[in-house]
């Protein structure tokens, strides 16, 4: 064009805080000065095609000037350092890119869940709360570590918000917090520290079985646990209902409070139909009951 | 956590090794194959197997050591069998048996940690400098096949049997420290 590379911006491409203040440099090259006849008072500011008042500028000496902007909430994409050139037509010098946003927040209410998915496979999950939307790349890590021992960091896959680690390990007590960082600053959350063992979502107890007894007023239940007693020992809660009824009944806890596989239900009525559906969780409370296993039924006899 | 819960959960952990070993090495000496995995086997142990900590001792002088000392030997028993158990096979058969390997693995390693805790909180130092390497420095790695799997096979006998007197250590260390080690304040009324 009529004026080549005349000068330059600085900063480069800044990442700027909201509603923070402002100031960019146009540096015009020497060798314009003598070529093209421009000074830094023949300066004009433009963000996109907006002219910015004048007010703003300043003149910092013959190759210098700069722009203001008190709020950069105001700001926009692209800055441009224009000048008039001879015959006043308006040459473009030099552009920059703008990018506004936050620094990130604390990550809040960092909670933590292991969902049992077999026998051996205990997934742990972790969400927290983001904090407000940052309007910048920003990057969450899960962290972790033993006392002496470090994991590799959990990276959230597709939301900012909880991230699952594939495998924990039990009975031994276990750091975790959240750590966020974009291009205006870091965060972290406040640190949990627990035993994996205390916050487990069992699976549901399977393959229930209901057998009538002698008696035409008790019903026999039996099914299999699917978490080993070295990993933890279980109670229950047992609730049934007359088939077509709506609401349930439950066997009252204390008398199901300890690991079991079978349990003879009483006081039922002769000759009904029953429908059954067990839940666990760890024998002392700590931690999470597990779904609802499926539902079977039974009958009792005839009196 | 205080001594007590930390020996209860490295209790717990020990029991749990046990659980997780009792299957683990039934599939892995499967996947080793005969003769490794058939009941009677019972072979000499080699001069290469002596690399592996050994968990035959002398009950006498074992229950004889201080509580430290028991402590101490089971710290670098175990750092020593992790680094040997990080050693199996690592393409060892199928994804679940590699997938129960590695949680094993990691279930090792928290021992290691819980009784480096219990340690500090019964106020005890821990034993000095790593735990050795897997093999003694110019130590071959097993000439053939059959020797490797020898090795596996040791590897796991001895677990079995550290894990079996571990649990047992803490749980007479458990019952000799209260469950909460209560810091008695005694409030100077009028002595």
């Amino acid at each position: 064009g009529l004026v080549q590379s005349c000068g330059h911006i600085i900063p480069e491409s800044p990442v700027l805080a909201l509603g923070s203040n402002f100031t960019a440099l146009c540096i015009l090259n020497e060798s314009c000065l003598d070529f093209g006849n421009i000074y830094a008072n023949q300066i004009i500011w433009k963000i996109k095609n907006r002219v910015v008042p004048k007010e703003q500028y300043r003149e910092i000496n013959r190759t210098v000037s700069s722009v203001t902007f008190n709020d950069t909430s105001s700001l926009a994409t692209p800055l441009t350092c224009n000048v008039l050139a001879d015959g006043q037509i308006e040459q473009n010098i030099y552009g920059i890119t703008v990018t506004l946003g936050l620094p990130p927040e604390k990550p809040k209410n960092l909670s933590c869940i292991v969902h049992q998915l077999s026998k051996l496979t205990y997934p742990m999950t972790c969400t927290w709360n983001p904090g407000r939307h940052t309007f910048l790349d920003t990057h969450f890590k899960l962290k972790y570590r033993w006392p002496r021992e470090n994991f590799p960091d959990c990276i959230p896959k597709d939301a900012n918000n909880s991230c699952t680690i594939s495998d924990v390990q039990f009975f031994v007590n276990l750091e975790v917090w959240v750590e966020v960082a974009n291009a205006l600053g870091k965060n972290e959350s406040d640190r949990l520290v627990f035993d994996p063992i205390e916050i487990v979502k069992p699976l549901s107890p399977h393959n229930l079985s209901v057998n009538s007894g002698i008696l035409p007023t008790v019903l026999k239940l039996s099914w299999e646990n699917r978490i080993s007693t070295a990993v933890m020992k279980l109670k229950f809660n047992i609730r049934y209902r007359i088939i077509n009824e709506t609401n349930w009944m439950q066997v009252p806890s204390e008398d199901t409070a300890s690991p079991r596989t079978s349990f003879s239900v009483q006081g039922l009525r002769p000759y009904t139909e029953y429908v059954f559906s067990i839940r666990c969780m760890k024998e002392d409370g700590v931690g999470y009951w597990s779904d609802w296993s499926e539902e079977k039924t039974g009958v009792t006899t005839e009196d | 956590l205080g001594a007590g819960q930390s020996i209860q959960k490295t209790y717990d952990l020990t029991r749990y090794l046990e659980h997780q070993l009792r299957t683990l090495a039934g599939t892995y000496l499967n996947y080793l194959g005969p003769p490794f995995n058939e009941p009677d086997f019972n072979p000499p142990r080699l001069a290469r197997a002596e690399q592996v900590p050994s968990a035959t001792v002398d009950l006498d002088l074992w229950r004889g050591l201080t509580d430290n000392a028991r402590l101490a030997a089971n710290y670098r028993a175990y750092s020593r069998l992790l680094c040997y158990l990080r050693g199996l096979d690592g393409q060892a058969g199928t994804a679940e048996l590699r997938h129960r390997l590695g949680h094993f693995c990691s279930s090792l390693q928290g021992l290691v940690v819980s009784i480096a805790g219990v340690m500090s909180s019964l106020g005890y130092p821990l034993p000095a400098g790593p735990a050795g390497p897997p093999l003694p420095p110019g130590a071959p790695a097993a000439p053939n096949d059959f020797l490797k799997k020898m090795d596996d096979f040791w590897l796991l006998k001895e677990l079995q049997t550290w894990l079996w007197r571990s649990a047992k250590d803490f749980n007479r260390l458990k019952k000799k420290v209260p469950p909460a080690v209560v810091t008695l304040r005694l409030e100077a009324r009028g002595f």
